[in-house]
């Protein structure tokens, strides 16, 4: 309790903190815009202009799919760490971004089988073809991990079956890269990286308004997940559904994943990290407080990483996995070192 | 004294998946009234738990009833269950972030609003709770970095949180050093005395049992159960006919067991 004073001075900070990353966002970047231009930009309706062009269809999506994709990864990792009570558990493990991965694949890697050459230069649907395919992908994968859970109710084989659909995944993946044109597996290599930027204004709008609507469901489900944090049997006598819980939260993690990956791609690092920063800053695991704290802190780290990599200021940014990647690790490394600690004690 | 818990003819089975793997015990007849210290004494592996778990609705029965206060156990839901019935398990909890407090705090779900957010009278609950654990001052520790002793009484303090009128407990003296459970049995039996809880408790500490219990309840090898007053059931050489063995004796004057 010694803290409860600290706590909503931190939230005060990192809002302030995503409010301010969120206009460097908007400011910096290859081309120098000053803050006023910025400004007008925005509210302006000179859509011929230049900086107009930049900042609203460029920097603007980018800065909002960042935020989206930070504050979704943040709160599934969290949901799917309490839920396999697993430090390691994370958007990964339940094959979704494979699933993803797969459907990109199968348009990019085939497309020229098929007809739709997606890489042929101009054409302006092609990136949101690769979309719809990771959505179906991932979406098609989160329907068995459901069916599974439905039929099973140990946790642990959902989390083992999960991984090995992405194993599995990979390897068909793998076999159409074998087959494929060295151009297309440059297009598919480089939607793996991840990027923040290919999405267009209307896209990143579609993103941020399920991930808000999904954030706001997520709300009304501290105090079940704090009782389940005994496990199993004491959420039972505490009168918690334990079933339909962990039904509800694979599918509401499920869908964050599989939306923010068919935007972006599968981003490395964040839905892991992100919860233990948030219950090492916090000092807590009350998800009354770690649930809106995932999603502040979740945007606010994406949107710093996505600042790390424009950078060097060059025409392109460097591949947003390699930041939070960089980032991510060490802090996973000594989030479960302290933990391993905290158990020896 | 009203009746909290009946057990009408009760089979208890050992079951892997919906497979009846092995039926423990037969023509279980017993009941808990309020304010009473009930342990229920077995060797290791003869199903102590398993009871416990039955009672709770957690493992499949055989044939045979449970009633909480005459209502049957298949006709309550899980949340009236809750604040029928608190537990206090042997499942680890490790979290390495769970504090004192907000373990404690999760004794009011069965009550809370869908707001999650605790009122006045939950955290005037919680607090009673803790002081009556002697656990007030670990109010801000990790629960999991606490000792076996204390991790016990906290958490006893969540499930007097949840304010049922059954405690049921499995084992909650092992692990624990001589004083510390002496110290966690005057808890218990203060909380039947005062605070007219019933307590259903799991042991294999035969000895604090006899000294504590208002009546024990006995789980045989082979399927047998007895119940009876301590006194009674160590006089009458039960105790001696379920413990015994080539190399122990229980020793009825001064209530331990011995050498032979």
């Amino acid at each position: 309790m010694q803290n409860t004073r600290k706590i909503p001075l931190l939230f005060l900070a990192l809002s302030v903190g995503v409010v301010l990353l969120f206009l460097l966002n908007l400011w910096y970047g290859s081309v120098l815009i000053d803050w006023g231009s910025v400004l007008k930009a925005l509210v302006g309706s000179d859509s011929e202009s230049t900086n107009f062009i930049i900042v609203n269809h460029y920097r603007l999506p980018q800065a909002i799919t960042a935020l989206s994709v930070g504050a979704a990864l943040g709160l599934s990792g969290l949901f799917l760490q309490t839920l396999f009570n697993n430090p390691l558990a994370g958007p990964s493990v339940l094959g979704i971004s494979s699933g993803a991965s797969f459907g990109v694949a199968l348009v990019v890697l085939t497309g020229s089988f098929m007809g739709i050459d997606l890489l042929l230069p101009g054409l302006s649907y092609s990136q949101l073809i690769m979309v719809v395919a990771a959505l179906i992908g991932a979406f098609a994968v989160l329907l068995i991990i459901i069916f599974v859970s439905s039929r099973i109710a140990n946790i642990v084989v959902v989390l083992i079956i999960g991984i090995m659909i992405g194993y599995a995944i990979n390897a068909m993946v793998g076999v159409l890269q074998f087959f494929s044109r060295s151009i297309e597996l440059q297009a598919y290599v480089l939607w793996g990286l991840g990027s923040f930027s290919k999405t267009t204004l209307s896209q990143s709008i579609t993103l941020s308004s399920t991930v808000f609507i999904l954030v706001g469901i997520s709300m009304f489900y501290p105090n079940s997940l704090n009782v389940f944090l005994l496990g199993k049997n004491y959420a039972r006598s505490m009168g918690v559904n334990t079933q339909k819980l962990q039904f509800s939260i694979l599918i509401i993690s499920g869908i964050l994943i599989s939306v923010a990956t068919a935007f972006t791609g599968p981003i490395a690092f964040l839905g892991l990290a992100i919860p233990h920063i948030a219950r090492n800053l916090f000092n807590t695991s009350n998800h009354r407080i770690l649930l809106p704290a995932v999603v502040v802190l979740g945007a606010f780290i994406a949107l710093l990483c996505n600042l790390i990599a424009k950078l060097p200021g060059y025409d392109t940014s460097l591949p947003i996995n390699a930041v939070t990647s960089m980032i991510g690790a060490p802090i996973v490394i000594w989030a479960i070192v302290k933990r391993a600690k905290i158990k020896q004690a | 004294m009203s009746i909290i818990l009946n057990i009408k003819d009760l089979t208890t089975a050992y079951y892997v998946g919906t497979r009846k793997e092995k039926t423990l015990h037969q023509n279980i007849f017993a009941e808990v009234q309020q304010g009473e210290l009930i342990c229920v004494l077995g060797l290791n592996g003869t199903g102590k738990t398993t009871l416990i778990r039955t009672l709770l609705g957690i493992q499949k029965k055989g044939k045979g009833e449970v009633f909480y206060n005459e209502k049957p156990l298949k006709n309550i839901n899980i949340r009236d269950l809750s604040r029928l019935v608190s537990v206090v398990l042997t499942d680890k909890i490790d979290d390495s972030f769970l504090k004192v407090f907000d373990l404690v705090a999760t004794g009011r779900f069965p009550y809370g609003n869908i707001s999650g957010k605790l009122s006045e009278d939950d955290i005037n609950i919680i607090t009673y709770s803790m002081i009556l654990m002697k656990v007030e001052h670990l109010n801000d520790r990790v629960f999991a970095q606490l000792s076996d002793g204390e991790k016990q009484r906290v958490l006893i303090a969540r499930a007097i949180a949840q304010d049922t009128s059954l405690i049921m407990l499995d084992e909650p003296a092992a692990f624990i050093d001589s004083p510390g459970k002496i110290g966690i049995m005057e808890l218990l039996k203060g909380l039947t005395i005062k605070n007219k809880k019933a307590i259903l408790m799991t042991t294999h500490d035969i000895e604090s049992a006899l000294r504590y219990a208002d009546e024990v309840w006995i789980l045989g090898k082979n399927g047998e159960f007895e119940t009876g007053k301590p006194e009674i059931v160590t006089n009458s050489g039960l105790i001696n006919e379920y413990f015994d063995n080539e190399e122990v004796i229980f020793n009825k004057s001064k209530l331990r067991f011995e050498k032979r």
